[in-house]
């Protein structure tokens, strides 16, 4: 906490509140590069190389103008989105996006472990050990309450997703390729090529990304006062989801690529890299991995948990036990051992298990920013503080593009059956 | 026909009405009561006032009087005799059914929490439909997407019932007036049963807005008492929305340590208009609290201490102290001040209850007491209080004299907000 009595002066003021109010827009941007999206990255990487790096800027634009609504409707209501949701859509509507968060959240989770898993195996050990060890590792932070602490250290472990900077200069990658590669894209537009872009979006913009984003803001106590320093927040956490993402395309679309090597995980990446760019890119690729397999792995669940007790009106919060918040215990507890034990199912079928929560992201995400700018729009809940046409211009465009992206990838597999 | 009908407000909601004759006249939109408790267990309070229908293309409320609602073979129906207008004073002075309750937080008051209303039980009686209670178990939110009945059915199989939860409509107290124009401070009137640091824990929990209003019903001790036990952020909060006068005269009737504790948190502009609001002895005091540096006794401090001349006897002190009638914490600990305020000793309540009436102060005083200097860093606060069980330390400056004393309540708040920090 920070305390600043009169007339101290007012840069190491700023300085102060900034640091202290530091951490909703960086969190969030950090859980962004999830081991879905480490995936995604390498896999688009590896199989167009630097000509699916120009969907970052899009993606980055939409993404701050989302993350601003969530934020701004944070420090006007003092309300969590779900609560927003349940009191101004209805019941029906709450139900759908809560049961389909729930769901794709599963799939989101199954995929962190698998992260766990893949990574383990790079440093030799076994997915029967690694993910076990982890969940309970996990479900131990939690339960026992040292939630807040583990967040900060995760923070600070999750600077080592700067280590996929090293892995790319590692590769040694061709700088002018790469800038006309995002000027001058050519891609050929088929169905594969749509798939991945889709893909690209979904795990840069997840649905539960906005419930998260809106209740960090409300747990900090933001106010509107401190509007600037949230902005800047917000811009740090969505450049450093890009700037991770871009230099995962590079790693890969400057090894993987050129040699033609296909790959199906994020493993796969680490894997291909050694004989690529050497040993220790390889394994530093690996670690950042983990990390961010855990990190995501830790939040996610909670997360889940939270809002749909919030929506249900169950009780909620580690801060109360297992006889006050049962429902909170049983869903949290229980999406984690469901994930976990999908990964250990001998054969799992992982590849479609991410695909349709990926699927089930793209469907939910334009009715959760659907009723998000109908939300912000309502001056009864926002008073004056509601969007200006630039930002529902945006808003509107980015849902009116994610439904088609997201019908796109609904009908492109019955057409090309 | 029953001369009871219960039936849910998710069962009738969007339902038509049917005249004598059997014509569908409209549709049901919501239904009305009084939003005034006039007092506790009185079931007119509990009675439904109107109803808002749609006919054709119009909206327009009209008295529930003329209507029924019955149950034939699980059906539900409802009908009208006649359709009366209400008045639009009437409307304005009542709570909304949907709009203001169903899939609304309000306050559990046994529970001392709040909760997420899923669905409202209603009972028909010849004298009226009352609300019975508010459903916030798992079954109202089956019965709203209508597959609680075959799950029921399914679960029954198995002996397996979903647990109901209800709360009986004396319980509860709504929260979400915004529609009304009426005065809240009689709407909001249950929540005066509350503890005030329940109260606290309700606030934080609402909405900005939600929160501000049901602030704003509370009388100004209450309010006081409330704004001490909020977190730092929702103090600033209140502090913030409310009206400067207003604001003022709830700091005013709070502590001088817990004031400063919150200006210290809010914008100086605002700090300072509030200061000027408030009557001079008040600000006075907060003034020179907030002089001293963050972590030092002095910024930790009460400045409402009670100090006695050495000479005065024990049953002089024991009368002052009827007159005064100071707040509990206050006699945590008494100081012995010369007329220039220097401090020479220290007393307990339990030294003046064991002392003959006659002694004085300075025989039964503790000379040579353990003090703090108001500039001191404070680390260590909790080691000494704990090491001389004292409940209060005295806190003087550099020449002796009394500045206040900081008490055990804010060195354990202290400790506790240092560890949530840790903990969530």
């Amino acid at each position: 906490m920070f305390k600043t009595r009169f007339g101290k002066s007012s840069f190491y003021r700023n300085m102060g509140i900034f640091l202290a109010l530091l951490g909703p827009g960086i969190i969030t941007g950090s859980v962004d590069n999830d081991a879905g999206g480490i995936t995604t990255y390498s896999v688009a990487g590896a199989m167009y190389g630097y000509r699916m790096i120009w969907t970052l800027i899009p993606s980055l634009i939409v993404l701050l103008v989302i993350q601003e609504m969530n934020a701004r409707m944070g420090i006007v209501t003092g309300k969590g989105l779900s609560d927003l949701i349940r009191e101004n859509a209805g019941f029906k509507i709450t139900f759908f996006i809560f049961i389909g968060l729930l769901l794709s959240n599963i799939g989101n989770t199954t995929t962190e472990f698998a992260g766990v898993a893949g990574s383990m195996e790079i440093f030799g050990v076994s997915k029967y050990i690694s993910v076990p060890v982890v969940a309970f590792f996990v479900w131990i932070l939690v339960v026992k309450g040292t939630y807040l602490i583990a967040e900060r250290i995760f923070l600070i472990f999750s600077a080592s997703l700067l280590t996929y900077v090293v892995s790319a200069l590692m590769a040694k990658p061709d700088w002018g390729e790469i800038g006309s590669a995002i000027i001058r894209p050519g891609i050929t537009m088929n169905t594969q090529s749509l798939t991945v872009i889709i893909a690209l979006v979904g795990t840069t913009i997840a649905p539960w990304m906005q419930f998260y984003m809106q209740s960090s803001v409300i747990e900090k106590g933001l106010k509107m006062k401190d509007y600037r320093f949230t902005l800047i927040d917000i811009f740090i956490g969505c450049i450093i989801t890009v700037v991770v993402a871009f230099f995962i395309m590079v790693a890969c679309g400057s090894t993987l690529h050129p040699n033609g090597i296909v790959i199906n995980e994020a493993k796969d990446a680490a894997l291909s890299l050694k004989p690529l760019a050497g040993e220790i890119a390889s394994q530093v690729f690996a670690f950042g991995l983990f990390v961010a397999s855990v990190f995501s792995a830790t939040i996610l669940p909670l997360a889940t948990a939270y809002y749909i007790c919030e929506a249900f009106g169950f009780e909620s919060g580690i801060d109360r036990d297992w006889n006050e918040a049962k429902e909170f215990y049983i869903l949290y507890t229980g999406i984690l051992l469901i994930s976990a034990i999908i990964i250990l199912i001998p054969n799992a079928p992982l590849i479609d298990i991410s695909i349709w929560s990926q699927v089930l992201n793209g469907i939910l995400l334009p009715v959760v920013l659907v009723s998000m700018i109908l939300l912000i729009n309502n001056k009864k809940i926002m008073g004056n503080y509601t969007n200006k046409p630039f930002q529902n211009i945006i808003g509107w465009g980015a849902v009116g593009i994610l439904v088609i992206l997201s019908l796109a990838l609904l009908v492109i597999p019955v057409i090309s059956k | 026909m029953t001369s009871l009908t219960t039936f849910y407000l998710s069962g009738i909601i969007g339902k038509e009405v049917f005249g004598t004759d059997g014509d569908a006249i409209g549709v049901i939109k919501d239904l009305l009561i009084s939003a005034v408790p006039s007092g506790l267990n009185d079931p007119n309070q509990q009675l439904v006032l109107g109803i808002k229908l749609k006919i054709g293309k119009e909206i327009n409320f009209y008295s529930f009087n003329t209507f029924r609602v019955v149950k034939a073979r699980e059906m539900i129906n409802v009908t009208c005799t006649d359709l009366i207008e209400l008045h639009r004073d009437e409307v304005n002075n009542g709570l909304l059914l949907v709009e203001n309750i169903l899939d609304k937080q309000i306050v559990d008051l046994n529970g001392r929490k709040l909760v997420r209303v899923n669905d409202v039980r209603l009972a028909t009686l010849p004298t009226g439909t009352f609300v019975v209670a508010v459903d916030i178990g798992i079954e109202g939110l089956l019965r709203r997407i209508g597959i609680s009945l075959p799950i029921k059915k399914f679960l029954s199989v198995f002996r397996v019932n979903i647990p109901a939860k209800f709360i009986l409509w004396d319980d509860v107290q709504a929260i979400d007036f915004s529609n009304l124009n009426i005065k809240l401070s009689k709407s909001y009137a249950k929540l005066h049963t509350l503890h005030p640091s329940d109260l606290a824990d309700i606030l934080e929990d609402l909405g900005k807005k939600s929160s501000t209003s049901v602030f704003s019903a509370l009388d100004e001790e209450k309010a006081a008492d409330v704004l001490e036990e909020l977190e730092t952020h929702a103090q600033i909060h209140i502090i913030e929305s409310l009206p400067v006068h207003k604001a003022a005269d709830v700091l005013e009737k709070m502590p001088a340590d817990e004031v400063a504790d919150i200006l210290d948190e809010i914008e100086d502009e605002k700090a300072e208009m509030l200061l000027k609001e408030m009557d001079s002895e008040s600000s006075q005091e907060v003034r020179e609290l907030l002089e001293y540096p963050y972590n030092t006794a002095g910024s930790l401090m009460t400045t409402d201490v009670l100090a006695f001349k050495p000479g005065l006897t024990v049953d002089e002190v024991i009368r002052e102290l009827r007159i005064k009638k100071p707040e509990p914490s206050e006699l945590y600990s008494l100081f012995v001040t010369e007329s220039n305020d220097e401090l020479v000793g220290t007393f307990t309540l339990r030294d003046l209850v064991v002392s003959k009436p006659e002694s004085a102060i300075s025989l039964i005083m503790r000379s040579e007491p353990v003090f703090l200097y108001d500039d001191q860093k404070v680390d260590d606060i909790a080691e000494t209080i704990s090491k001389y069980n004292l409940l209060a330390v005295p806190v003087v400056d550099r020449q002796n004299l009394l500045q206040g004393m900081v008490v055990v309540d804010d060195v354990v708040e202290d400790l506790i907000n240092k560890r949530r920090t840790n903990k969530r």
